[in-house]
Order: C-alpha cells, then structure tokens, then sequence
C-alpha cells in the first residue's frame, strides 16, 4: 500500500538525519573492491571497440569491412548496414517534452568529427583495434558548418531534418512577463553585453563503459556507467525490439557522470549487438579520447543580455536572446533551453522580462546534459552584469545583490512561489564571514600581483519539474531480526545518495543507520526509477524512501499494538526498541517481528511513491584571486561558498559535493575549454593533458558554510538539492573578483591568461 | 604470443602468461584478477592506476607487464592489514569523505601511502604537491588533503 506524504510527522529530535555517518559505499572504494562496470568480466568474453570518423558532415559512400572480418580473432563487425535504422531518443526520458528523437544507432551519414561508424568484436582489446584500421570507408563530405551564426544563416546545410528552418533543435523558446518597453523607459541605467560561452566537458574520471550477455532465453543483461538505468532499458528495449523484462541493466558503482551520462552513446547498443551477433559476453570501454569525442559537453553558444536598472537600485527590464550550440544531435537541448531561459526571470527580481531562448545543430560534439544545465550559462550573464551595474550605480555588489535577491513568495522560475529567504540569508552570511566590507579595501592597487574579491549568486532546482513530471519510489522490507533492507533505483553516482537515503529509512523508523542495507541498480529487483539527476535524488528519492518506512513502520506498530496491550498509536520505536507512550512496557523491534514458536514472522514491505513539484536551493559565492599581470595567470586563492539546502541529511557529502562543484566551476571559468577546430571540425584537446582542469595544487581552500534556514515542505524533513548549485555560482563571483583586482570586465569563459595580458594591454593603451 | 612474467604481488608471488604488448595495468585488471586499481586514461595523466613498484609509486599504464618481472608490486587491494581492518589511510579517506564516486581513490590513496612512507609529517602544500598527478573530478581535494593531514596525525601519536 502507498501512503500519503502528509503522513509523515514533522520533526527535530534526529538521531540519523544530520549526522556525517560513515557512508555505506565507501569501505568497498577505499579498499580496491567496488565493482563499476568495467570491472566485470565474464567467461569467454570478447571485446568491442568502435571505429569514428575523421570528417565533420559526410554521406558514407562504402564502407568495407572484408578485411577487418578476416582478420584472426576478429568475431563480428557491425556497421549501418547491419544494424537497426530505428530513429531513438538521445536521452529517452519518457515522460519530458524535452527531449529529440533524432539519432540512430548508426547512419549512412556522419554529423560531425569523431561519431562511431562501425563497431568491432574480437578476442582481446588488441585485435579488435587493429581490426578498426581494417575497415575502409569512402565519404561524400557535405557542407559542415560549426558555429551557431553559420549554422543559423538560410544557406546553411540542414544537419538534421525536423520541419524547423536554420538548424533550430525546437521551437524558441519564449518567456515574457510585465511590461519589457515600460520597464527600459522607467530605467535610468541600460547595460547590454553579448557573453559568450565555452564549452566545457563534465570529464567523469570512469569512461564510458558496459558489458553485455544475452541468455539463452533471449534476455539481455547489459552492465552501464549510467545515471538512467531504467531509460537505458527503455531505450535498448525499443530499438533492440524486445519487451522490457528481456533487458536487464546493472550499474553498481559508477565513477561520476555530473549529467552526462544520462544520455546513450552508441556503445549501449552497439555492445547489445555484438554480443547477439556473437552469442559471447562483449566489454566496450571508451577511451580518454572516445569520452571526449563521443561524450557530451556544456552547451556552449551565446547570450545577448540588457537590462534596465534604476538609481535607486531597482532593475526595471531583462530582455535577453540565447542561442545555444547542441552539437549534432539534440541530446537534452529542448531541456537545457527550457530550463537557462526559464532561470533568467529570477535570482534577481525583475517585473519585466522578455526572453528568447534557442538551440542550433552544428557539425560539433554533442551537448548535453552537465551540472548546472543551462543554468550556469544563464546566471553567468546575468550576475556579471548585476555586479557592474551596481558598480556604476555607486552600490556595494553584495548589497546590490541583497536588495534584489528573489524572496520569499516570489514566483520562481518554474511557476511556484519561492520558500524562504535562501538567497538574501546566503548573501548576509558570506558578507560576514568574509569581513566583505573590509576585504574590500585592499583590493587591486599597482603591483605586479593584484589582488580582488567577488560575489557570485545561484538559485536552482531539486526536480526537472515542470519539464518533467517525476516520481520517486521505493521498497523497504523489514527482516525478521529488525533489520531492514532498503530497495531503490537511484543510481550510485558517487554522491553519497544511498547512504542518505539510509539515514532517512532509519530516522523514520527508529533504528540505527547500520540497521539498514540497500539494494539499488538492478532494474529487475528496485522499483522503477526516472535516474540521478537534477539535484533531486534526497530531495524525491529520499522523500520516497521516507514514505516506504513510515509504511513498515505502521505495519510493524499494529503488528506490536497487541503484545504490547496497547493501542499501536500510543507506540513509538526509538534506537530499536518499541515503547508505550507513558508507562514503561517496551519491547525490542526484533522481538516484535521475530517468527515464535512455529508461527512464521509477518512480511513487512512498505512502499513508497512520490512526486515531487519542485524546491529552489540558494547560494552565494565569496571569491578572492590573485591576477598576476605579468603572465595572466588568476590563482584563485580562497571560496567562501555559502549554501542554503533546506534540512542537511550528511553533511560531509552534501559538502563534498559543493566543494567538487567548485573545482569544476572554477575549471569553465579559468582554463577548461574542448576546443573545435573551425575549418574542420576536429577536436584538438580530447586528452586530460590538454583539457586544463584545476587539481590538486589549483585547487585552493573552501570554507564551506551550509544554512538550513529556508527548508521546503516537499523534501525529506525539508531537504532539498544542492548538486548542482555549486557550480553555477563560482563562475561569476571569479570574474567579479578578476574585476575588482584589475578593473577589467570580460563577458565570456574561460577566462585565460591570454585574455587577461591582452585586456591590460588595451587598459594600458587607453590610458 | 604469451610471456611468461614472474611478479610478488600484495605479498603473493604470482607467475602469468602475458602479451608482451600489454601494460602492467592491462595484467594486474585482466591476467591478475585485480580490479581495484583503475584506467582512467590509459596514457600517465590521471593517476588512477598508480601502483607501488619495488616500493616507489608508478602509473602502471606506463609501465608493461614484462617489465615487472621479478618486482614486488603493490595494489590497493594488498593495503588493508586484514578484510576487516583497513589501513590507517583507507580509514581516513572514509571518515573525512576523501571519496566520492572513488574511481580516482586507490590511485590517490596508493599515492598519499607514498608520500608518508617518505615524510611523515607533510605540509599542506607537500600533499598537495605529492598528489598533483592523480585527478580526482569530485571533490575539490578539500576533504582528500583532509584524510591525508589526519592520516599523518595519527600515525605520528601512535
């Protein structure tokens, strides 16, 4: 039986919830025997590896694969002429709207530099690469274009043929609220700057892998690095043609994603294939290289932004035209659009919006979905020119910041009134722990090294709703020793969410953390499960889970009531041990539900269903950098991230992972850029050598601060997301900082050395 | 054509028939059953493979399996003193939250083993400087030098 959310009591007294318990995943990493998906091997396993191509646009004239068949040890090759021609979602969320259905798992056509067009089986790694350099393929190249103003002129090559003009992904996006004509004439400050975006990768450390083995019933078991079991299923299931209990996916721990590995890559399939084709188990592991070429980036593209700003410190417009390069394919662009247009009428209050958001096929890699999604672009703009008109309007930044910080009941960007005072608590908090007033003072100067202080501020939202209405589940069983065993279908990230989601399963039911043991990542054994993403896995995932334990719970108190000749309502469970409100009859959980004398113990499974609307998580970033104007190079010196998460439920992982979202965000802001070649097409850093991100010795201390000051009724206790928070904020407070150290404002990431050297030299010149 | 290599490893000498092509990461993944020791790269970037060698740290994807012959090699596996009691660092890594998606930890973990077998007393800097070559993508290394710096504390009351 499922129960109702507003069952479940409100509370303070935690036992479980809020404390940085030793999590349940971790034992197995640090000693070498988490299993991940490349780590399987199976008997008579073959290996696979794909062939990708070297041009940008192209029809594939012939592709011969004779030779490479001949070669000893070489078991299958697969190309678009053997394979399904079933058109597929990049992304298959079933119940979104924003996802596109335009990829196959081969074509006759390649769309740009480094797609598979062929897949290999052989005996060992070795034979199978060798294999690849084997198979001959003449191409008719076609017109390639690769930024989004080629791809948007009417003479472009149409990439991808949806009945939309000038490469368009959707339909534009349109937001439009109040007044926008009102809202410049009332202005008494106009800014207008047109931010360009680069285009970072989420550089996961595992790459993309799976194994894969058909039984002899025609049933597929496939083990993925993937974020979306239950959509990987869906998505082999359709285009393998077989029903859903013959796919069986298997993800145990996975070695990061940050979003992208929501998507399928061609190696789900292709493994799937050539497993069949083979009757053996097949292993497809990427490369570095293939990660890069055939995995997802950031959307990179452009944000044309103007605002109207009043003396007195109001901002009156926002008018803003974004385009966003997809890549050659959709992928999560329809949602990534939605999503950054739709942030930009919050964070700071303004009546009158009018916005235009867009994605465009290019002949480039793939974007994707990556932390932030959309939303890291869209803020980025925004912040920085919030940051200089307060400048120009003789206003402190943070206190600017602070008088127009979305509050609550504002409506939020997806259409419900905001809970709390998050952001203006954040921005308070980190005025004060930074001493920003002070701090300040020192600021640039003339030496070689200056140094400057920057704010940044993010909101965003646990959930894809409303893009996609969600629903989390789960299954808690209770053993016949009190133990407890909880089933879910969230993904293994690596974010600590099982052992949250533990904590919560023995909060509500009164028993200790190491009571509980999880089962997760197998879609035939959890409960079906949308996957981890959009910072919603405690805050829906978590909430389902409560509601499967208050299930048992209830179970397990009307099972207790009699022999305890109470009613079950006067019962509670505390540390394991059931007790009768007011007097001193207890008894112990295992006591409770233990078989006895021959009478078999009662089953206790309680399940657990909800959806979820949404809940916005707020932060605000304190940066200091040190720009040394002789090389350009910017040392990011200290963060003060402060973040408001609703009700923390570990926190050590919920600030582990604000502090790893930094190291990313200062990477797009600094140095991560995957560069394309733009005559053709070709990736020219797929390697972590040339792929620039911050490390060990970049990296530099956080003091990270965690308010629950603003928790959201639809969350676990009030818990809400922070995954994605933290990478949306450090982008802008890093450039504000830059400003205020050397009094220069770039509109664009990553910011580089050679950015800064030639900036100065321009200041210099001016002067 | 396999080689026959001869190597100590985690204690346990181990003869195996190998490509002569193939790393010693490919032989301890593969013909050595070992797991834990990770591929990130394939090519000496990332640290997560690395392993100790006749007691110093090496990235066992630039390093081919026959080239180990008659060396002792050390993997994250061979670390904890018994199945239920991890080594000092390993604890350490767990109570500080160290690790995350742990794709990056046993090469991170081989290596701070490395360095306090060489320091004992690191600054922040020195582990810092000591794990420049192994990424990790989740932490922000905020709460890796953590458990490394706690790790050295204990150690040297104990």
């Amino acid at each position: 039986m499922t129960i109702h959310e507003k069952d479940i009591p409100q509370k303070t007294d935690f036992t479980v919830v809020g404390k940085s318990v030793k999590r349940s995943d971790t034992l197995e990493k640090v000693t070498g025997s988490a299993v991940y998906a490349g780590d399987i091997a199976l008997p008579g396993m073959l290996h696979g590896k794909i062939k990708r191509c070297e041009i940008a646009h192209a029809q594939i004239k012939r592709i011969d694969t004779s030779k490479a068949l001949a070669l000893k040890g070489v078991k299958a090759v697969l190309t678009h002429e053997n394979v399904p021609h079933v058109l597929h979602y990049g992304s298959p969320h079933p119940r979104s709207a924003s996802c596109t259905k335009d990829q196959y798992i081969f074509d006759h056509r390649v769309r740009y530099w480094g797609e598979g067009v062929a897949a290999v089986a052989a005996v060992t790694e070795e034979i199978a690469e060798e294999a690849l350099h084997l198979i001959e393929i003449e191409y008719e190249p076609l017109p390639a274009v690769f930024t989004i103003e080629e791809a948007m002129k009417p003479d472009a090559p149409l990439i991808y043929d949806n009945g939309l003009d000038h490469n368009n992904v959707l339909p534009p996006v349109v937001v439009r609220r109040g007044d926008i004509d009102k809202g410049f004439a009332e202005a008494d400050l106009i800014l207008e700057n047109e931010f360009d975006l680069g285009r970072p990768t989420p550089a996961y450390m595992e790459p993309n892998v799976c194994v894969t083995q058909w039984d002899g019933n025609g049933k597929l078991t496939i083990w993925s690095s993937t974020q979306t079991a239950f959509m990987v299923r869906g998505a082999l299931a359709e285009v393998l043609g077989v029903p859903l209990n013959k796919v069986r996916v298997v993800v145990d721990h996975m070695g990061g994603g940050f979003g992208a590995k929501q998507d399928l890559f061609q190696h789900e399939f292709l493994c799937a294939l050539l497993a069949r084709e083979t009757a053996k188990p097949v292993r497809m592991e990427y490369t570095r290289k293939e990660t890069f070429l055939g995995g997802r980036s950031r959307h990179p593209g452009k944000i044309w932004l103007k605002q109207g700003f009043t003396k007195d410190g109001r901002i009156t417009a926002r008018q803003a035209r974004i385009v966003f390069n997809s890549g050659a394919y959709g992928s999560h662009s329809p949602g990534v659009t939605n999503v950054g247009t739709a942030a930009m009428t919050s964070l700071y209050r303004c009546e009158n919006v009018d916005l235009e958001g867009r994605a465009i096929y290019t002949n480039t890699p793939i974007a994707g979905a990556f932390r932030g999604y959309g939303v890291v672009q869209t803020y980025f703009a925004i912040d920085l020119q919030v940051d200089e008109a307060a400048e120009r309007l003789g206003f402190d930044p943070a206190e600017f910041k602070l008088k127009n910080a979305v509050r609550e009941g504002d409506i939020a960007p997806s259409g419900h009134p905001i809970v709390g005072h998050g952001l203006e608590d954040c921005i308070r908090r980190g005025i004060e722990e930074s001493d920003w007033v002070n701090v300040r003072k020192t600021s640039g100067g003339s030496g070689v090294k200056r140094r400057g202080w920057g704010i940044g501020c993010e909101m965003h939202g646990s959930s894809a709703y409303p893009g996609i209405k969600e629903q989390g589940n789960a299954i808690v069983k209770m053993n016949e020793d009190g133990t407890v065993t909880l089933l879910t279908g969230t993904a293994g990230l690596g974010t600590g969410a099982h052992t949250a989601l533990s904590q919560i399963v023995a909060e509500e039911l009164g028993v200790p953390f190491e009571s509980i043991g999880v089962v997760q990542g197998d879609t035939d054994v959890v409960p079906w499960d949308i996957g981890a993403f959009a910072s919603h896995t405690t805050y829906m995932g978590g909430r389902a889970a409560q509601i499967a334990a208050a299930d048992v719970k209830r179970q397990v108190l009307s099972h207790a009531a009699p022999l305890l000749e109470a009613e079950a309502d006067q019962l509670t469970i505390e540390g394991g041990v059931i007790r009768v409100t007011g007097t001193n009859r207890s008894m112990t959980l295992k006591d409770a539900v233990a078989p006895h004398r021959g009478i078999p113990a009662i089953q206790l499974v309680g399940v657990g269903t909800y959806t979820p609307t949404k809940s916005y998580s707020f932060g605000a970033h304190f940066v200091e950098v040190e720009v040394d104007t002789e090389t350009g190079e910017v040392a990011v010196l200290q963060v003060i991230p402060v973040h408001e998460i609703g009700k923390v439920v570990h926190p050590i992982a919920a600030a582990g992972q604000i502090e790893g979202g930094i190291q990313q965000g200062i990477g797009h802001t600094l140095s991560e850029d995957y560069v394309i070649d733009l005559t053709t097409g070709r990736s020219l850093n797929p390697s972590f050598v040339d792929y620039k991100m911050p490390l060990s010795m970049d990296m530099p201390p956080i003091r990270t601060i965690i308010l629950e000051t603003a928790p959201d009724p639809g969350g676990p206790w009030g818990a809400k997301g922070v995954g994605e928070d933290p990478i949306i904020a450090i982008g802008p407070a890093i450039a504000n900082a830059i400003h205020d150290a050397i009094g220069v404002r770039f509109h664009h990431y990553p910011i580089t050395p050679e950015n800064i050297l030639d900036a100065l030299r321009e200041t210099t010149k001016e002067a | 054509m396999k080689l026959i290599v001869t190597m100590t490893v985690n204690g346990e000498e181990r003869e195996l028939a190998i490509p002569p092509s193939r790393t010693l990461l490919d032989v301890l993944r593969n013909e050595g059953g070992l797991t834990g020791t990770k591929k990130g790269c394939d090519v000496g970037d990332c640290g997560a493979c690395t392993v100790m060698m006749d007691g110093k740290p090496v990235n066992a994807c630039l390093v081919l399996g026959i080239e180990a012959e008659g060396t002792v090699i050390e993997t994250i596996e061979g670390l904890q003193h018994a199945p239920d009691r991890p080594h000092l660092l390993q604890e350490k890594f767990m109570e500080h939250g160290g690790s995350q998606c742990g794709f990056c930890t046993p090469g991170i973990v081989m290596m701070a083993k490395a360095l306090l077998d060489e320091n004992p007393d690191p600054t922040d800097d020195e582990i810092r400087f000591a794990l420049a070559g192994n990424i990790c993508r989740c932490t922000g290394y905020t709460k890796i030098i953590d458990a490394v710096r706690a790790t050295a504390e204990t150690m040297r009351t104990q």
